[in-house]
């Protein structure tokens, strides 16, 4: 065997080529030529003024909230129909890794597509028509969007796009939260600004959120939030491919099709989102929520309403939740929820501790 | 290639030289697909495959007690459109038949010459051991092609035959005409066959290892199980993304609308890395060993 030693020098290098190519690509992606300096102000002043309307891409979203993966809980959240209450889905929603297609073109057309396993979920905004499908069940929602309220009701699922949740998060930035700019990131292949906010709070479960800004258009392009004392982010959002292109115009033109079970809605309640991860659980009642404390430390208050908790839920319920005195607790690591004995919920990015307090008054 | 290097040439007897032995590959390569195809086992594979989208319609037809609510959704829809029994059979074949029968071809490549004894009259003719080996795993990948093809087109022509056909529907929830339909079913036929490619260089080295052909066969089979295995464990979440059967089933982007190209280039990259790397293997053992058979 000595004489042929050298023959194995390929079967020594092919690893070594390989782990080359696939760090190489690692570290070419992260070289990037920086953005021109800004503070955060100018910063947060260019993703306040984006416009950018016309856009698809490919969004990876993962969360690490502490939760047991959903799809363990008795079927739920992979089988669609079964376990199909909000309260699973919403989990499933965030607790499993998803990726989403999104194709926006001007406000008043979107798709969305979460690609499953062999299956997707799409929510198409055409002008007034709304549809929500799912290939799982080959079922279709359909709803009519009322003239006049087309500002507020994007297609729900658009959520769960880095720009909306930005949005949301830059929208609340007030005295009780710190801007400050980090090292410039490169997300989707596109240069941008990480923006980080932290909470000026010590009560609350948010250590700080990194938003990163892109340089040319100020669009979001991820949104991590990170929790208190953990390196990794609890939730994550970010655009994997983006294209300022307008999409195709057919992928907005949407007819169920045939075999497919089509259930008319006629309010569009916001609230109807299967797909609207950032929704509480019981997302389905309408009773008009509380809202206590400021900032960071804020406190949402549902009341008592007669279907907080249906049957179905029940057994999953107490897997998740820890009884506490005076209800019971679904503690994550960026969102507590306490449902009391007495039906209402709070749900808020702080402690236990805080909601208890909450609840006694 | 072959015009800067014939300009790096100036004889032309070296020309001449180079040109019968690459024609001599390529007719080596053609026997070795007649060999390959002209063996009984071969077309009793073929055909094993061939009957399992045959079976799925012949079942699901008999049956007809409608949506079983289990599955993935388009066994149910093949009952809607036939054309879908294709695709149907490459999903039930994909985690165990087809790694089956590429095992075997891609096991008994090296190692079922040795047994035969033919490996070193293989040799003693002017083939050398690399060209052998890039036969062996040629011949190899045609039968993956041969053996995706098969399924696709057996479902889609039992489809035809039992179930009503028309525009499909995917999984986006778009209707496409039935032309575009067969377009993507080549695809995903394509994908499955790329998909193969490297369980189909490990069966090479492992058939490098061994005289006996079953043993070589057993081993890449029993590799393509514990690859799949480890890939549905969360507690090797590290490992997914090197497993080589980590995107077989992803093939249903391709029946999305527009096509979701992404995990079909990270397919054929991680299918191209574990070539690379087994083949790499399987030329240093075989260019380093003794023949004795």
């Amino acid at each position: 065997m000595p004489r042929t030693w050298h023959r194995w020098i390929p079967a020594a290098a092919a690893p070594v080529v390989v782990g080359a190519v696939v760090l190489g690509g690692v570290f070419a992606t992260s070289a990037s030529a920086d953005p021109a300096d800004k503070t955060p102000q100018q910063v947060l002043e260019l993703a306040a003024s984006s416009t950018v309307d016309t856009f698809s891409g490919t969004i990876e979203q993962s969360s690490k909230l502490g939760l047991p993966d959903a799809s363990g809980l008795g079927g739920a959240g992979t089988s669609g129909t079964s376990g199909g209450s909000d309260l699973s889905s919403a989990l499933e929603l965030l607790t499993a890794p998803h990726t989403l297609r999104v194709y926006v073109d001007g406000p008043s057309k979107s798709r969305v597509q979460i690609l499953d396993d062999m299956a997707e979920r799409d929510a198409i905004r055409n002008g007034d028509d709304l549809w929500l499908y799912d290939s799982k069940d080959a079922s279709a929602v359909h709803s009519t969007v009322p003239a006049g309220a087309s500002d507020s009701t994007e297609a729900p699922a658009e959520a769960l796009t880095p720009a909306e949740l930005a949005t949301k998060f830059l929208d609340a930035v007030d005295p009780s939260t710190e801007v400050t700019i980090g090292d410039p990131v490169k997300v989707a292949g596109r240069s941008a600004y990480d923006l980080v906010l932290t909470p000026d709070s010590s009560t609350t479960l948010v250590s700080h959120v990194d938003i990163a800004v892109d340089a040319d258009t100020g669009l979001a392009l991820s949104v991590d939030v990170f929790a208190q004392g953990s390196s990794d982010p609890g939730f994550h959002v970010a655009f994997s491919s983006l294209s300022l292109d307008a999409p195709a115009a057919d992928l907005f033109d949407f007819a169920p099709p045939a075999g497919t079970d089509v259930t008319e809605k006629t309010v569009p309640s916001r609230d109807d989102a299967p797909a609207d991860g950032t929704a509480t659980p019981d997302a389905g009642a309408h009773p008009e929520p509380t809202v206590t404390g400021t900032g960071w430390d804020t406190i949402v208050e549902l009341p008592a309403s007669a279907d907080t908790t249906q049957p179905n839920d029940s057994s999953m319920l107490s897997q998740l939740t820890t009884p506490v005195e005076g209800g019971h607790v679904l503690q994550t690591t960026l969102l507590t929820v306490l449902i009391t004995d007495d039906g209402r919920v709070l749900a808020g990015a702080v402690p236990v501790d805080s909601l208890l307090a909450a609840a006694a008054q | 290639m072959s015009s800067s290097e014939l300009g790096a040439v100036p004889a032309s007897r070296s020309v001449t030289e180079r040109r019968t032995r690459r024609s001599l590959g390529l007719g080596f390569f053609l026997s070795e697909l007649a060999v390959l195809f002209r063996r009984r086992r071969t077309w009793a594979m073929l055909l094993a495959l061939a009957a399992v989208p045959v079976l799925i319609a012949v079942a699901v037809r008999l049956s007809s007690s409608g949506s079983s609510g289990r599955g993935p959704a388009f066994i149910d829809n093949i009952t809607q459109n036939g054309l879908f029994v294709g695709i149907a059979g490459l999903t039930i074949a994909i985690p165990l038949f087809l790694p089956l029968t590429v095992g075997v071809v891609s096991g008994d490549s090296i190692a079922g010459e040795a047994n035969t004894a033919t490996l070193r009259y293989l040799l003693v003719s002017p083939v050398g051991r690399i060209r052998l080996l890039v036969v062996k795993y040629l011949a190899a990948a045609v039968f993956c092609l041969a053996a995706t093809l098969t399924l696709s087109i057996a479902g889609i022509l039992i489809g035809i035959a039992l179930f009503p056909v028309g525009p499909v529907t995917l999984l986006s929830g778009d209707t496409v005409s039935i032309g575009d339909s067969l377009v993507r079913s080549l695809l995903i036929a394509l994908y499955a066959t790329v998909s193969l490619l490297g369980l189909s260089a490990i069966g090479l080295f492992i058939s490098t290892l061994t005289d006996a052909p079953v043993g070589a066969m057993a081993a890449t089979v029993v590799l393509s199980i514990v690859a799949q295995v480890l890939d549905s464990l969360s507690q090797t979440s590290w490992l997914h993304p090197w497993l080589f059967s980590h995107y077989w089933l992803n093939f249903a982007d391709l029946l999305r609308q527009p096509i979701e190209w992404s995990s079909f280039g990270q397919n054929a990259l991680l299918q191209l890395g574990y070539v690379v790397v087994f083949g790499a293997l399987a030329y240093g053992r075989f260019s380093s060993k003794d023949i004795l058979s």
